[in-house]
Protein backbone atom coordinates (compact mmCIF):
# COMPACT_ATOMS: atom_id res chain seq x y z
CA UNK A 1 0.00 0.00 0.00
CA UNK A 2 2.65 2.50 0.76
CA UNK A 3 4.81 1.70 -2.36
CA UNK A 4 1.30 2.08 -3.90
CA UNK A 5 0.81 5.49 -2.59
CA UNK A 6 4.31 6.60 -3.22
CA UNK A 7 4.19 6.12 -6.62
CA UNK A 8 0.74 7.91 -6.93
CA UNK A 9 1.81 10.64 -5.33
CA UNK A 10 1.60 12.96 -1.94
CA UNK A 11 -0.52 14.89 -3.97
CA UNK A 12 -2.88 13.74 -6.57
CA UNK A 13 -5.17 15.23 -8.86
CA UNK A 14 -7.75 13.04 -10.34
CA UNK A 15 -9.94 14.35 -13.54
CA UNK A 16 -10.85 17.23 -11.29
CA UNK A 17 -13.03 19.66 -12.35
CA UNK A 18 -14.79 22.86 -11.70
CA UNK A 19 -17.28 25.25 -13.14
CA UNK A 20 -19.47 28.21 -11.92
CA UNK A 21 -22.98 27.51 -12.78
CA UNK A 22 -23.48 26.65 -16.39
CA UNK A 23 -20.69 28.16 -17.79
CA UNK A 24 -17.77 26.83 -19.19
CA UNK A 25 -15.78 24.75 -16.93
CA UNK A 26 -12.90 26.75 -15.15
CA UNK A 27 -11.17 23.59 -14.69
CA UNK A 28 -11.44 20.68 -17.18
CA UNK A 29 -10.41 17.34 -16.24
CA UNK A 30 -7.33 17.74 -14.73
CA UNK A 31 -4.91 14.73 -13.75
CA UNK A 32 -2.07 15.76 -11.91
CA UNK A 33 0.07 13.95 -8.91
CA UNK A 34 2.95 15.94 -7.22
CA UNK A 35 5.35 13.22 -5.43
CA UNK A 36 6.46 13.73 -1.57
CA UNK A 37 8.96 16.90 -1.37
CA UNK A 38 8.77 17.76 -4.93
CA UNK A 39 8.50 21.26 -5.76
CA UNK A 40 5.92 21.81 -8.79
CA UNK A 41 5.05 25.57 -10.47
CA UNK A 42 1.57 25.74 -12.74
CA UNK A 43 2.32 28.40 -15.71
CA UNK A 44 -0.69 30.38 -17.58
CA UNK A 45 -1.83 33.67 -18.89
CA UNK A 46 -4.90 34.98 -16.36
CA UNK A 47 -7.78 34.19 -16.64
CA UNK A 48 -6.35 29.79 -17.30
CA UNK A 49 -8.06 28.67 -14.30
CA UNK A 50 -4.81 28.52 -12.14
CA UNK A 51 -6.07 29.99 -9.16
CA UNK A 52 -8.98 27.46 -9.53
CA UNK A 53 -7.01 24.79 -9.30
CA UNK A 54 -5.25 26.00 -6.60
CA UNK A 55 -8.08 26.31 -4.33
CA UNK A 56 -9.43 22.95 -5.23
CA UNK A 57 -5.95 21.51 -3.95
CA UNK A 58 -6.43 23.41 -1.38
CA UNK A 59 -9.72 22.12 0.07
CA UNK A 60 -11.57 25.89 -0.47
CA UNK A 61 -13.32 25.01 -3.51
CA UNK A 62 -14.92 21.48 -4.02
CA UNK A 63 -14.16 19.48 -7.97
CA UNK A 64 -17.62 19.22 -9.38
CA UNK A 65 -16.29 15.35 -10.66
CA UNK A 66 -12.99 14.16 -9.70
CA UNK A 67 -10.97 13.96 -7.02
CA UNK A 68 -8.28 15.51 -4.77
CA UNK A 69 -6.78 13.47 -2.75
CA UNK A 70 -3.83 14.22 0.20
CA UNK A 71 -1.23 11.20 1.07
CA UNK A 72 -3.92 9.19 -0.03
CA UNK A 73 -6.87 10.44 1.24
CA UNK A 74 -9.68 12.53 -0.44
CA UNK A 75 -9.70 16.17 1.01
CA UNK A 76 -13.13 17.60 2.14
CA UNK A 77 -11.74 21.03 3.29
CA UNK A 78 -9.12 22.85 3.96
CA UNK A 79 -6.68 21.40 7.17
CA UNK A 80 -3.65 22.65 9.08
CA UNK A 81 -1.23 19.95 6.95
CA UNK A 82 -1.72 22.68 3.70
CA UNK A 83 -0.33 26.70 3.80
CA UNK A 84 -1.84 29.04 1.59
CA UNK A 85 -0.13 32.14 0.15
CA UNK A 86 -2.35 34.75 -1.80
CA UNK A 87 -1.72 37.13 -4.28
CA UNK A 88 -1.94 39.83 -1.72
CA UNK A 89 -0.13 39.79 1.46
CA UNK A 90 -3.31 39.85 3.37
CA UNK A 91 -1.58 40.52 6.71
CA UNK A 92 -4.43 42.20 9.54
CA UNK A 93 -3.01 45.50 9.68
CA UNK A 94 -3.97 45.80 13.28
CA UNK A 95 -1.61 43.31 14.54
CA UNK A 96 2.25 43.29 14.79
CA UNK A 97 4.06 41.26 12.26
CA UNK A 98 4.89 38.52 15.15
CA UNK A 99 1.40 38.08 15.72
CA UNK A 100 0.33 37.92 11.84
CA UNK A 101 2.68 34.74 12.18
CA UNK A 102 1.25 33.52 14.81
CA UNK A 103 -2.18 34.31 13.52
CA UNK A 104 -2.62 30.21 11.98
CA UNK A 105 -1.33 29.01 15.86
CA UNK A 106 -3.35 31.04 17.53
CA UNK A 107 -6.78 30.56 15.60
CA UNK A 108 -6.08 26.96 16.88
CA UNK A 109 -4.76 27.21 20.67
CA UNK A 110 -3.01 29.25 23.30
CA UNK A 111 0.58 30.38 22.46
CA UNK A 112 2.94 28.83 24.48
CA UNK A 113 7.01 30.47 24.84
CA UNK A 114 8.05 28.08 22.30
CA UNK A 115 5.47 29.57 19.73
CA UNK A 116 6.94 32.36 19.97
CA UNK A 117 10.35 31.65 19.51
CA UNK A 118 9.40 29.68 16.49
CA UNK A 119 7.60 32.61 14.93
CA UNK A 120 10.72 34.83 15.39
CA UNK A 121 13.45 32.30 14.20
CA UNK A 122 10.92 31.99 10.99
CA UNK A 123 11.09 35.90 10.85
CA UNK A 124 15.17 35.72 10.82
CA UNK A 125 15.09 33.15 8.14
CA UNK A 126 12.94 35.76 6.12
CA UNK A 127 15.63 38.38 7.22
CA UNK A 128 12.62 40.23 8.91
CA UNK A 129 14.58 39.39 12.66
CA UNK A 130 14.58 43.24 13.71
CA UNK A 131 10.88 43.67 12.61
CA UNK A 132 8.64 41.50 14.87
CA UNK A 133 7.23 44.46 16.47
CA UNK A 134 6.34 46.39 13.93
CA UNK A 135 3.07 46.67 12.23
CA UNK A 136 2.18 45.73 8.13
CA UNK A 137 1.67 49.47 7.41
CA UNK A 138 5.61 49.91 8.44
CA UNK A 139 6.44 47.30 5.51
CA UNK A 140 7.41 47.63 1.94
CA UNK A 141 5.67 45.35 -0.24
CA UNK A 142 8.42 42.71 -0.40
CA UNK A 143 8.76 42.93 3.24
CA UNK A 144 5.02 41.81 3.15
CA UNK A 145 5.59 38.98 1.12
CA UNK A 146 8.03 37.63 3.11
CA UNK A 147 6.10 37.92 6.24
CA UNK A 148 3.14 36.07 4.24
CA UNK A 149 5.81 33.27 3.52
CA UNK A 150 6.22 33.05 6.91
CA UNK A 151 2.82 33.09 8.23
CA UNK A 152 2.41 29.60 6.01
CA UNK A 153 4.99 28.03 6.71
CA UNK A 154 4.47 28.79 10.96
CA UNK A 155 2.39 25.13 11.18
CA UNK A 156 4.89 23.31 9.33
CA UNK A 157 2.55 22.42 6.34
CA UNK A 158 3.35 19.45 4.29
CA UNK A 159 2.13 20.99 1.40
CA UNK A 160 2.75 24.92 0.57
CA UNK A 161 0.72 26.28 -2.09
CA UNK A 162 1.61 29.41 -3.24
CA UNK A 163 -0.47 31.11 -5.62
CA UNK A 164 1.57 34.04 -7.48
CA UNK A 165 2.99 35.47 -4.56
CA UNK A 166 5.79 36.95 -5.78
CA UNK A 167 3.59 39.02 -8.97
CA UNK A 168 3.78 42.38 -7.61
CA UNK A 169 7.21 42.71 -6.91
CA UNK A 170 10.55 44.05 -8.22
CA UNK A 171 12.55 42.13 -10.00
CA UNK A 172 15.47 42.10 -7.29
CA UNK A 173 13.52 41.36 -4.10
CA UNK A 174 11.57 38.71 -6.59
CA UNK A 175 14.88 36.84 -6.83
CA UNK A 176 15.71 37.25 -3.47
CA UNK A 177 12.65 35.86 -2.11
CA UNK A 178 12.37 32.73 -4.26
CA UNK A 179 15.58 31.98 -3.21
CA UNK A 180 14.54 32.21 0.32
CA UNK A 181 11.74 30.21 -0.43
CA UNK A 182 13.69 27.38 -1.99
CA UNK A 183 15.57 27.22 1.25
CA UNK A 184 12.54 27.39 3.41
CA UNK A 185 10.86 24.48 1.90
CA UNK A 186 14.01 22.59 1.49
CA UNK A 187 14.22 22.51 4.99
CA UNK A 188 11.64 20.15 5.90
CA UNK A 189 10.89 18.67 2.51
CA UNK A 190 8.04 20.90 1.77
CA UNK A 191 5.40 19.81 -1.23
CA UNK A 192 5.38 22.85 -2.77
CA UNK A 193 2.61 23.28 -5.90
CA UNK A 194 3.48 27.07 -7.27
CA UNK A 195 1.40 29.29 -9.77
CA UNK A 196 2.93 32.04 -11.92
CA UNK A 197 2.66 33.53 -15.42
CA UNK A 198 6.55 34.19 -14.91
CA UNK A 199 8.64 31.43 -16.96
CA UNK A 200 11.53 32.20 -15.52
CA UNK A 201 10.08 31.92 -11.97
CA UNK A 202 8.55 28.55 -13.03
CA UNK A 203 11.73 27.12 -14.07
CA UNK A 204 14.31 28.46 -11.72
CA UNK A 205 11.74 26.90 -9.12
CA UNK A 206 10.37 24.13 -10.17
CA UNK A 207 11.19 20.06 -10.18
CA UNK A 208 8.61 20.15 -12.53
CA UNK A 209 6.69 22.49 -14.77
CA UNK A 210 3.11 22.15 -16.41
CA UNK A 211 0.78 24.91 -18.71
CA UNK A 212 -2.40 25.38 -17.92
CA UNK A 213 -4.74 26.90 -20.68
CA UNK A 214 -8.39 27.13 -20.77
CA UNK A 215 -8.73 24.93 -17.78
CA UNK A 216 -6.95 22.23 -19.25
CA UNK A 217 -3.11 20.73 -18.16
CA UNK A 218 -0.48 20.91 -21.20
CA UNK A 219 3.10 19.79 -21.98
CA UNK A 220 4.38 19.06 -18.62
CA UNK A 221 8.05 18.92 -18.32
CA UNK A 222 10.51 18.00 -16.13
CA UNK A 223 13.45 20.86 -15.19
CA UNK A 224 16.64 18.67 -15.41
CA UNK A 225 18.50 21.37 -13.63
CA UNK A 226 20.87 20.97 -9.80
CA UNK A 227 18.70 21.29 -7.17
CA UNK A 228 20.79 23.67 -5.74
CA UNK A 229 19.86 26.41 -7.66
CA UNK A 230 21.93 29.96 -7.87
CA UNK A 231 21.81 33.44 -9.36
CA UNK A 232 24.42 32.23 -12.25
CA UNK A 233 22.10 29.96 -13.25
CA UNK A 234 19.75 32.23 -14.60
CA UNK A 235 22.43 33.61 -17.31
CA UNK A 236 23.35 30.11 -18.42
CA UNK A 237 22.37 28.25 -21.66
CA UNK A 238 20.37 24.54 -20.10
CA UNK A 239 17.86 27.57 -18.10
CA UNK A 240 17.33 29.88 -20.99
CA UNK A 241 16.64 26.70 -23.33
CA UNK A 242 14.38 25.29 -20.70
CA UNK A 243 12.67 28.86 -20.61
CA UNK A 244 12.53 29.00 -24.53
CA UNK A 245 10.62 25.35 -24.77
CA UNK A 246 8.34 26.69 -22.21
CA UNK A 247 7.83 29.45 -24.08
CA UNK A 248 6.51 28.01 -27.40
CA UNK A 249 5.02 25.15 -25.71
CA UNK A 250 2.74 28.06 -24.07
CA UNK A 251 1.95 29.56 -27.60
CA UNK A 252 1.37 26.16 -29.15
CA UNK A 253 -1.11 25.78 -26.00
CA UNK A 254 -3.31 28.55 -26.10
CA UNK B 1 -1.64 76.09 12.16
CA UNK B 2 -1.60 79.17 9.55
CA UNK B 3 -5.38 77.95 8.95
CA UNK B 4 -6.31 77.72 12.67
CA UNK B 5 -4.72 81.53 13.38
CA UNK B 6 -7.15 82.56 10.42
CA UNK B 7 -10.15 80.27 11.82
CA UNK B 8 -9.62 82.44 15.13
CA UNK B 9 -9.21 86.03 13.46
CA UNK B 10 -12.58 85.07 11.82
CA UNK B 11 -14.32 84.55 15.13
CA UNK B 12 -12.83 88.01 16.07
CA UNK B 13 -14.12 89.60 13.04
CA UNK B 14 -17.76 88.03 13.57
CA UNK B 15 -17.84 88.61 16.99
CA UNK B 16 -16.72 92.77 16.12
CA UNK B 17 -19.18 93.13 13.57
CA UNK B 18 -21.93 91.56 15.34
CA UNK B 19 -20.83 93.71 18.43
CA UNK B 20 -20.96 96.70 16.16
CA UNK B 21 -24.09 95.87 14.19
CA UNK B 22 -25.88 95.73 18.00
CA UNK B 23 -24.53 99.44 19.33
CA UNK B 24 -25.07 101.46 16.09
CA UNK B 25 -27.93 99.61 14.38
CA UNK B 26 -29.81 100.21 17.45
CA UNK B 27 -31.12 96.62 17.40
CA UNK B 28 -33.71 95.58 20.46
CA UNK B 29 -31.62 93.19 22.78
CA UNK B 30 -34.57 90.92 23.49
CA UNK B 31 -34.19 90.40 19.66
CA UNK B 32 -30.29 90.22 19.15
CA UNK B 33 -28.32 90.57 22.36
CA UNK B 34 -24.63 92.09 22.01
CA UNK B 35 -21.80 89.54 22.31
CA UNK B 36 -20.33 91.61 25.31
CA UNK B 37 -23.76 90.88 26.96
CA UNK B 38 -23.53 87.53 26.07
CA UNK B 39 -20.67 86.93 27.64
CA UNK B 40 -21.57 89.05 30.82
CA UNK B 41 -24.21 86.98 31.09
CA UNK B 42 -21.99 83.65 30.48
CA UNK B 43 -19.66 84.62 32.93
CA UNK B 44 -22.04 85.55 35.53
CA UNK B 45 -23.71 82.25 35.39
CA UNK B 46 -20.10 80.49 35.60
CA UNK B 47 -19.69 82.39 38.92
CA UNK B 48 -23.14 81.72 40.59
CA UNK B 49 -22.21 78.27 39.99
CA UNK B 50 -26.01 78.07 38.28
CA UNK B 51 -24.51 76.80 35.15
CA UNK B 52 -22.20 73.84 36.79
CA UNK B 53 -25.70 71.48 37.55
CA UNK B 54 -27.39 72.17 34.05
CA UNK B 55 -23.96 71.34 32.46
CA UNK B 56 -23.77 68.26 34.17
CA UNK B 57 -27.26 66.66 33.88
CA UNK B 58 -27.18 67.52 29.96
CA UNK B 59 -23.38 65.99 30.24
CA UNK B 60 -24.60 62.98 31.71
CA UNK B 61 -27.47 62.46 29.52
CA UNK B 62 -25.91 62.48 26.72
CA UNK B 63 -23.00 60.46 28.01
CA UNK B 64 -25.67 57.30 29.08
CA UNK B 65 -27.83 57.96 25.98
CA UNK B 66 -24.87 57.43 24.00
CA UNK B 67 -23.97 54.39 26.07
CA UNK B 68 -27.09 52.77 25.74
CA UNK B 69 -27.38 53.71 21.72
CA UNK B 70 -24.03 52.74 20.76
CA UNK B 71 -24.63 49.06 23.02
CA UNK B 72 -27.70 48.56 21.70
CA UNK B 73 -26.50 49.69 17.91
CA UNK B 74 -23.38 47.68 17.78
CA UNK B 75 -25.59 44.57 19.27
CA UNK B 76 -28.06 45.06 16.64
CA UNK B 77 -25.51 45.38 13.87
CA UNK B 78 -23.50 42.68 14.55
CA UNK B 79 -26.52 40.03 14.86
CA UNK B 80 -28.50 41.44 11.65
CA UNK B 81 -24.79 41.07 9.76
CA UNK B 82 -24.26 36.92 10.91
CA UNK B 83 -27.76 36.09 10.75
CA UNK B 84 -29.24 36.72 7.47
CA UNK B 85 -32.62 35.82 8.31
CA UNK B 86 -33.28 38.52 10.97
CA UNK B 87 -32.11 41.03 8.93
CA UNK B 88 -34.42 40.73 6.16
CA UNK B 89 -36.96 39.96 8.85
CA UNK B 90 -36.26 43.24 11.37
CA UNK B 91 -34.49 45.81 8.67
CA UNK B 92 -37.66 46.98 7.47
CA UNK B 93 -38.90 47.63 10.98
CA UNK B 94 -35.26 49.06 12.60
CA UNK B 95 -35.77 51.83 9.33
CA UNK B 96 -39.70 52.23 10.33
CA UNK B 97 -38.57 53.21 13.91
CA UNK B 98 -36.30 55.60 12.64
CA UNK B 99 -37.89 57.74 10.04
CA UNK B 100 -41.10 58.15 12.77
CA UNK B 101 -40.29 61.63 14.11
CA UNK B 102 -38.65 60.08 17.55
CA UNK B 103 -39.34 63.58 19.10
CA UNK B 104 -42.68 62.88 18.38
CA UNK B 105 -42.76 60.10 20.87
CA UNK B 106 -41.23 62.52 23.88
CA UNK B 107 -44.96 62.92 25.02
CA UNK B 108 -45.10 58.72 25.42
CA UNK B 109 -41.89 58.74 26.90
CA UNK B 110 -42.95 60.88 29.89
CA UNK B 111 -45.89 59.38 30.24
CA UNK B 112 -44.12 56.01 30.43
CA UNK B 113 -40.97 56.97 32.22
CA UNK B 114 -41.89 60.16 33.94
CA UNK B 115 -39.66 63.56 33.89
CA UNK B 116 -36.45 63.77 34.38
CA UNK B 117 -33.51 61.89 33.33
CA UNK B 118 -34.69 58.64 31.71
CA UNK B 119 -37.04 59.65 28.81
CA UNK B 120 -34.01 61.92 27.44
CA UNK B 121 -31.53 58.99 27.98
CA UNK B 122 -34.12 57.14 25.98
CA UNK B 123 -34.90 59.53 22.94
CA UNK B 124 -31.16 60.14 23.14
CA UNK B 125 -30.72 56.11 22.57
CA UNK B 126 -33.23 55.95 20.00
CA UNK B 127 -31.62 59.11 17.88
CA UNK B 128 -27.92 57.76 18.42
CA UNK B 129 -28.26 53.68 18.30
CA UNK B 130 -28.56 53.90 14.30
CA UNK B 131 -25.76 55.45 12.88
CA UNK B 132 -23.80 52.84 14.57
CA UNK B 133 -26.23 50.22 13.87
CA UNK B 134 -25.86 50.63 9.69
CA UNK B 135 -22.52 51.56 9.78
CA UNK B 136 -21.51 47.93 11.57
CA UNK B 137 -23.83 46.53 9.60
CA UNK B 138 -22.13 47.47 6.14
CA UNK B 139 -18.71 47.43 7.96
CA UNK B 140 -19.27 43.77 8.76
CA UNK B 141 -20.39 43.33 5.30
CA UNK B 142 -17.64 44.88 3.60
CA UNK B 143 -14.83 42.64 4.86
CA UNK B 144 -12.10 42.07 2.13
CA UNK B 145 -12.77 38.67 0.09
CA UNK B 146 -9.11 37.69 0.33
CA UNK B 147 -9.24 37.90 4.09
CA UNK B 148 -11.91 36.06 4.74
CA UNK B 149 -10.55 33.10 2.64
CA UNK B 150 -7.45 33.00 4.67
CA UNK B 151 -9.74 32.49 7.94
CA UNK B 152 -11.32 29.96 5.76
CA UNK B 153 -7.84 28.50 5.12
CA UNK B 154 -6.59 28.80 8.76
CA UNK B 155 -10.11 26.25 9.76
CA UNK B 156 -11.35 29.71 12.24
CA UNK B 157 -14.80 28.86 13.83
CA UNK B 158 -17.45 31.56 12.95
CA UNK B 159 -17.03 33.59 16.01
CA UNK B 160 -13.15 33.75 15.36
CA UNK B 161 -13.86 35.19 12.50
CA UNK B 162 -16.32 37.71 13.91
CA UNK B 163 -13.84 38.64 16.67
CA UNK B 164 -10.67 38.42 15.17
CA UNK B 165 -11.56 39.59 11.68
CA UNK B 166 -14.49 41.23 10.56
CA UNK B 167 -14.53 43.44 14.11
CA UNK B 168 -11.52 44.59 13.74
CA UNK B 169 -11.95 45.57 9.92
CA UNK B 170 -15.23 47.04 10.42
CA UNK B 171 -13.84 49.25 12.78
CA UNK B 172 -12.71 52.36 11.09
CA UNK B 173 -16.54 52.02 9.69
CA UNK B 174 -17.72 51.86 13.28
CA UNK B 175 -16.03 54.61 14.62
CA UNK B 176 -17.15 56.88 11.70
CA UNK B 177 -20.77 56.24 13.25
CA UNK B 178 -19.82 56.69 16.40
CA UNK B 179 -18.33 60.02 15.41
CA UNK B 180 -22.12 60.69 13.80
CA UNK B 181 -23.91 59.54 16.72
CA UNK B 182 -21.99 62.07 19.51
CA UNK B 183 -23.19 64.83 17.26
CA UNK B 184 -26.81 63.21 17.23
CA UNK B 185 -26.33 62.78 21.06
CA UNK B 186 -26.08 66.44 21.63
CA UNK B 187 -29.35 67.26 19.70
CA UNK B 188 -31.50 64.27 21.72
CA UNK B 189 -30.11 65.27 24.76
CA UNK B 190 -31.19 69.06 24.31
CA UNK B 191 -34.39 68.54 22.98
CA UNK B 192 -35.53 65.96 25.27
CA UNK B 193 -35.01 68.22 27.98
CA UNK B 194 -37.56 70.31 25.85
CA UNK B 195 -39.79 68.32 25.96
CA UNK B 196 -39.49 67.01 29.23
CA UNK B 197 -36.70 67.84 31.00
CA UNK B 198 -37.17 70.06 34.82
CA UNK B 199 -33.27 70.41 34.91
CA UNK B 200 -30.47 70.75 32.01
CA UNK B 201 -29.34 72.91 29.32
CA UNK B 202 -32.16 72.39 27.23
CA UNK B 203 -34.47 72.63 30.07
CA UNK B 204 -32.13 75.78 30.94
CA UNK B 205 -33.27 77.38 27.34
CA UNK B 206 -36.91 76.69 27.58
CA UNK B 207 -37.06 78.66 31.51
CA UNK B 208 -34.62 81.60 29.91
CA UNK B 209 -37.45 82.10 27.12
CA UNK B 210 -40.18 82.45 29.51
CA UNK B 211 -38.48 85.08 30.66
CA UNK B 212 -37.54 86.89 27.49
CA UNK B 213 -34.01 86.57 28.67
CA UNK B 214 -32.42 85.85 25.14
CA UNK B 215 -28.75 87.00 26.15
CA UNK B 216 -29.08 83.56 28.99
CA UNK B 217 -30.24 81.88 25.47
CA UNK B 218 -26.93 82.92 23.58
CA UNK B 219 -24.99 82.02 26.26
CA UNK B 220 -26.72 78.57 26.91
CA UNK B 221 -25.62 78.22 22.90
CA UNK B 222 -22.17 78.70 23.66
CA UNK B 223 -22.44 76.13 26.21
CA UNK B 224 -23.77 73.50 24.37
CA UNK B 225 -21.72 73.99 21.28
CA UNK B 226 -18.81 74.09 23.62
CA UNK B 227 -20.12 70.59 24.65
CA UNK B 228 -21.04 69.03 21.58
CA UNK B 229 -17.12 70.47 20.47
CA UNK B 230 -15.80 68.48 23.23
CA UNK B 231 -17.31 65.10 22.94
CA UNK B 232 -16.50 65.19 18.96
CA UNK B 233 -12.99 65.49 20.34
CA UNK B 234 -12.82 63.00 22.45
CA UNK B 235 -14.33 60.59 19.94
CA UNK B 236 -11.92 61.71 17.32
CA UNK B 237 -9.02 61.14 20.06
CA UNK B 238 -10.66 57.62 20.36
CA UNK B 239 -10.67 56.74 16.57
CA UNK B 240 -7.05 57.94 16.28
CA UNK B 241 -6.08 55.70 19.09
CA UNK B 242 -7.52 52.62 17.71
CA UNK B 243 -6.97 52.81 14.54
CA UNK B 244 -3.60 53.82 14.82
CA UNK B 245 -2.42 50.91 12.99
CA UNK B 246 -4.80 50.29 10.75
CA UNK B 247 -3.86 51.32 7.06
CA UNK B 248 -4.97 54.66 5.30
CA UNK B 249 -6.84 54.85 2.75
Amino acid sequence: MSIERQREGFVVLDGASYRYGAEAPIVDRVDWAIPRGAFHCLVGRSGSGKTTLLKLAAGLLRPDTGQVRIDGAALNGPGSRIGFVFQQPTLLDWLSVLDNVLLPLSLKRALRAEDREKARALLGLVSLGDYAQRHPAQLSGGQQSRVAVARALITEPDLLLLDEPFAALDALTREELQDDLLALCAMHATTVLFVTHDIGEAVYLADRVAIMAAGRLHHEMAVNLPRQRGREMRYGQPFNALCRELRQAMDAAS
Amino acid sequence: MKARLASALLLLVLLGGWEAWCRLGSVPALIVPAPSSVFATLWSEIVSGRLLPHLAITATEMTLGLALGCLIGLGAGILLAEAEFLRRLLHPYIVASQVVPKLALGPLFIIWFGFGLTPTVVITALICFFPLMENTLTGLSQVDPARRELFRMLGASRLQTLLRLKLPSALPMMLAGLRVAVVLSLVGAVVGEFIGGRAGLGASIIAAQSVMDSSLMFALFIVITLLGMVFYQAALLLERLLLRHHLKG
